[in-house]
């Protein structure tokens, strides 16, 4: 339908031009064109001039002002579909994606066939997953278009995303009818990988098998081409045609480690002794490929497996390979095997240190390059690491340094050793040495930046970090450009330790910002893909987007902004300065003074960082501004609002924020347990019994033995009874409750369910740790005995661990087992003495940074030790 | 490890590794653009637990239809993980896939004139030879060599060392 307020010719030509300048974005000369229609009073509120100003606006960055104009051009012109589909678009790209959709319909009514307007809708359909209504719109498209491919594959594929297989099969080969091709078409080669695909999934591998033998010379991806055969040979149980077609695989690329269960499957090889046959007979046919060697390693049993690992040993050792103990670490899985690799390098060590072989013949053997009793301690370090026997690795790995003093692997490994020694300092400053070996690599960079910030040091991570970011914006600027999670997710871990809330949930919230952003990457793709036929990865990126919150990058940082926004609750910001007055009447004066002096200090610090972030933010707005000025072609994406740490610490509605973290944790991490636990903490803290319930069923669900489980299971029973008691619960929500948890009380008190979990446990520190808090939750006359249970530091208790130690500190002090200040020093003492480089169990008074003297000295008195046979278990 | 084709999936940790390694770095939605349009070819190296230690990020240029060659975008290796061949390996299935998919005459790519080490891999191991010097390619101004290796003939000698 026309406008109802149509322009006369000259001005209609004008108006032609804006929307031209819109589309090549020449979006000043589209203003100027505007200005010669509106500047006519006759035309002054004509609504498709004003929207599309306003739309022209809107891309210069001047959002309030496009959507006044837009909104005025569609009041003037509620009949038009140029002003429901410019208000659309304005909508869109602020991503307010349902909005946009509901004014493109609108447009639809007043001019149903619009093509420009259905491909927009289609997009924004397939971009929230409207299927129905994509599906609506494909046909549409489809009947206005019948000759375009685009058309076809769009339509099709609404049907294949709704598992509509038989449709989309019937579209796709009626497709396929039209086309006419060459010998060689990428193009159709991928669309005919996309109908077998669609095959496959619809169940059919017959007809899947047949579709790939009729057409497999028309497709060029080779690779794809025989992985499919494979696999559908496989399932179809025709094993002599998949072995075939593997081995070509395995010809192909013997370093995919995915072929070989395939092979054993085509040959029906399952005892081990018979992989092992088979890995050794394509050795045999493949001499230089890493896989099949390596492999064999887990299926070698007794006399063979000494022999094959003792060559794979000596190999690596020899040619001095870096990733050896990496590689080989898999078999750790096995003590037995454990236990002969030891042995060997042990005994290397020794024969090399005497005779310089690996073996103890003497003169009998070659003699080994000098850097084998290098590696062989540098593997030694790793080994005795990874068991977490702290004192030899650090033994092992100074031999290796003393052999060889510049070589950076051995200082990253010192490094990691300390790390898990509880020394985040000590570890930090040797991977600092390291950096210093080779400040052109970007690896030890990153290394050194995330154990500054393991030890809290954030300044400095950010500093080392800019030696590979780009010059003229902050290091920090351009890591979040560039979508550096990992250090945002590090940088927020290392704030939440300093308790600096705010910054913790900038952080947070900055990845959080990454994920939206990549969700919105998909956009393009969705009209890309199509014309370049790429429809399988099309899916693919579809199927990855719908779970992209699964990512462990998101975990990590909703956890990290959950636990802040629990705090925040607790312990709102307010409050916090208000306690702090209150201590201060506490103290001595001289202390006060010492204090005032220390606040006096942070308070100067944090006010020139703020300087420094607002002269920043200068620099940044007037680079804007330079670029805007320099060249009229903006992009039509809108500045977020700028996250600012004070105001996130000051928060309302922490617990609402939390739910933001939460909600796709829900759905994309449900075989988390951590997920439901902090579920659990959020509803308890609103009151919100059902929630709870759900929290805790779904726990339950996932690790019914998890210590946390069974404290949040225990709890939760008991603030019912509670609520129940203070008539606090409706009777009917009382009922629900007791039927949902009676699998899992089984008609058990707290009390007996805490003994049982007790003696089923006993054996476990941190299950002890819960059953502990439990005891002197439920019965505060119990202190002494549930302190003795959680702070019992025997060796033969499973899951003793700095993390669990602390784990215990922190109960001990934040009141969970009452006033216990004494049992806390005892406590923290033992720790020390276990773990006496762990930072956190410094008595107090002793530097945080330990001497390093001192540790040179326990190393010399003790060379040599670390080669002394000694098993790891 | 593992050497396997490149899936959607593996693309945001083939970033991360990257941003690790890597003093050129790109946003998500560039390896998308990759995956989306190549997806045979780019490929990556995987540890036990499925970690990504190294991959090869590469596309076709698309302005040369007469002369169809592939471009290596970004190559990387953990440090953690070198000497084990990786490289050589995760580019011979790259450019295989070219020539067999994009019927690739040659591949090219660039590398910082100081990184002795790439060089040293891209000459020494890889095969490439050095085409140009391009100014300035790089965002803090260094120059970049553009280097090339033929694929219409045999693929480059088996080697097993990675430079360092």
């Amino acid at each position: 339908m026309p406008s109802s307020n149509p322009l006369p010719p000259k001005e209609n030509s004008l108006f032609k031009r804006i929307l031209k300048c819109y589309e090549h974005k020449q979006y000043k000369n589209g203003l100027k064109f505007a200005k010669q229609i509106l500047s006519n009073p006759k035309f002054s509120e004509h609504g498709e001039t004003l929207a599309m100003k306003g739309l022209t606006l809107n891309c210069l960055g001047r959002k309030e002002e496009a959507y006044e104009h837009v909104r005025r051009g569609l009041r003037n012109d509620l009949k038009s579909h140029v002003c429901w589909h410019v208000y659309g678009l304005l909508q869109r790209s602020d991503k307010k994606y349902d909005e946009a959709i509901k004014c493109y319909r609108n447009a639809l009514k007043w001019e149903k066939d619009n093509i420009q307007i259905l491909r927009d809708l289609s997009l924004l359909q397939i971009q929230m997953r409207d299927l129905e209504g994509y599906r609506d719109t494909r046909y549409q498209l489809f009947m206005l278009r019948p000759t375009q491919r685009a058309s076809w594959i769009g339509f099709a594929m609404a049907y294949h995303l709704l598992k509509d297989y038989e449709m989309a099969l019937k579209i796709l080969d009626s497709f396929r009818k039209t086309l006419v091709t060459g010998t060689y078409d990428y193009e159709h080669s991928e669309l005919l990988l996309y109908q077998n695909m669609v095959i496959q999934e619809s169940g059919d591998l017959k007809e899947a098998l047949n579709h790939l033998t009729e057409c497999q010379t028309q497709i060029c991806d080779r690779l794809s081409v025989e992985e499919t055969f494979a696999l559908l040979y496989l399932n179809l149980n025709k094993f002599q045609e998949a072995e075939a077609i593997i081995r070509n695989l395995l010809k192909r690329n013997p370093e995919n480690t995915l072929y070989y269960p395939l092979l054993e499957r085509a040959l029906r090889v399952e005892k081990d002794e018979d992989k092992f046959n088979l890995l050794m007979e394509l050795v045999k046919a493949e001499p230089k490929a890493l896989a099949p060697r390596r492999l064999l390693l887990n299926y070698a049993t007794g006399e063979k497996f000494i022999f094959e690992i003792d060559k794979y040993l000596k190999k690596g050792l020899r040619k001095g390979i870096p990733p050896l103990f990496v590689d080989i670490r898999g078999l750790y899985k096995d003590k037995h095997k454990t236990n002969i690799i030891e042995n060997l390098v042990l005994g290397y060590a020794r024969c090399l240190k005497t005779f310089g072989t690996f073996g103890s013949k003497g003169n009998l053997e070659h003699k080994e390059p000098p850097s084998a009793l290098l590696w062989t301690y540098y593997f030694l370090a790793q080994h005795y690491d990874h068991f977490r026997k702290l004192d030899k690795a650090l033994e092992c790995i100074n031999e290796a340094i003393d052999h060889t003093p510049t070589l950076i692997e051995l200082f990253i490994t010192k490094a990691r050793i300390y790390k898990h020694a509880g020394d985040v300092y000590e570890a930090y400053r040797w991977v600092d040495e390291a950096q210093a070996l080779d400040t052109a690599d970007r690896y030890i960079n990153s290394k050194c930046a995330k154990y500054m910030l393991r030890a809290n040091m954030v300044k400095e991570a950010e500093e080392i970090c800019s030696k590979f970011t780009r010059e003229g914006v902050s290091a920090m600027e351009n890591l979040n450009e560039m979508q550096c999670m990992w250090f945002q997710t590090e940088c927020a871990l290392a704030y939440k330790r300093l308790e600096n809330w705010g910054e913790a949930l900038k952080k947070c919230h900055e990845v959080d910002r990454h994920f939206s952003e990549i969700v919105e990457d998909q956009f393009d793709f969705h009209t890309y893909c199509m014309r370049k036929m790429t429809l399988r990865s099309y899916v693919g990126l579809l199927r990855l987007e719908d779970v992209l919150r699964s990512h462990k990058f998101f975990q990590k940082a909703a956890s990290c902004a959950i636990n802040v926004y629990l705090h925040l609750h607790d312990v709102p910001i307010k409050d916090q300065k208000h306690e702090e007055q209150m201590k201060l009447e506490d103290l001595a004066p001289s202390e006060l003074k010492k204090l005032r002096n220390k606040q006096r200090k942070a308070q100067r610090k944090a006010e020139l960082q703020q300087a420094e972030l607002t002269a920043a933010a200068e620099k940044r707005e007037q680079h804007n501004k330079s670029r805007q000025t320099a060249n009229d072609q903006e992009s039509d994406s809108i500045p977020q609002d700028e996250l600012i740490p004070d105001k996130l610490a000051r928060v309302s509605d922490p617990l609402e924020q939390a739910i933001k973290f939460l909600c796709p944790l829900q759905t994309l991490a449900s075989n988390n347990v951590n997920t439901h636990l902090m579920a659990y903490e959020i509803y308890s803290r609103k009151g919100k019994p059902l929630l709870m319930l759900q929290s805790v069923k779904r726990a339950y669900k996932v690790d019914g033995n998890h210590p946390l489980v069974h404290e949040a299971v225990v709890r939760y029973s008991k603030k019912m009874l509670q609520w129940e008691s203070e008539g606090n619960l409706p009777t009917s929500v009382s009922k629900v409750i007791a039927i949902q948890m009676e699998p899992i009380l089984k008609g058990r008190t707290a009390f007996q369910i805490n003994d049982e979990y007790l003696k089923k446990y006993y054996n476990s520190l941190p299950a002890r740790l819960q059953a502990a808090r439990v005891m002197y939750m439920l019965d505060n006359s119990k202190q002494r005995e549930a302190i003795d249970l959680a702070t019992n530091l025997e060796s033969s208790l499973e899951g003793i661990s700095i993390q669990n130690c602390i784990d215990v500190i922190n109960s001990l002090k934040d009141g969970s087992f009452g006033k216990c200040d004494n049992e806390l020093n005892e406590y923290k003492l033992k720790c020390h003495e276990k773990y006496p480089l762990a930072v956190d169990f410094f008595p107090p008074g002793a530097a945080k940074t330990p001497s390093i003297k001192l540790l040179l000295d326990r190393n010399e008195t003790s060379t040599d030790h670390c080669i002394e046979n000694s098993n790891s278990n | 490890m593992n050497i396997r084709c490149a899936r959607p999936d593996d693309l945001m940790n083939m970033q991360h590794c990257n941003l690790l390694c890597l003093p050129e770095n790109y946003q998500m939605k560039y390896y998308f653009y990759h995956g989306l349009s190549w997806p045979q070819l780019s490929y990556v190296a995987e540890d036990e637990k499925g970690q990504i230690v190294g991959y090869v990020l590469a596309k076709m240029e698309e302005d040369s239809e007469d002369n169809p060659h592939g471009h290596i975008t970004s190559l990387a290796v953990k440090r953690s993980h070198r000497r084990l061949g990786l490289a050589q390996k995760l580019m011979d299935q790259a450019a295989k896939a070219m020539v067999e998919c994009f019927k690739a005459k040659y591949v090219s790519l660039h590398v910082r004139k100081s990184n002795r080490a790439a060089l040293n891999l891209y000459t020494n191991t890889l095969n490439f030879t050095i085409s140009e010097v391009e100014p300035k390619y790089y965002a803090d101004g260094e120059d970049a060599y553009a280097m090339k290796r033929d694929l219409d003939i045999k693929p480059a000698p088996q080697s097993t060392s990675e430079g360092s």
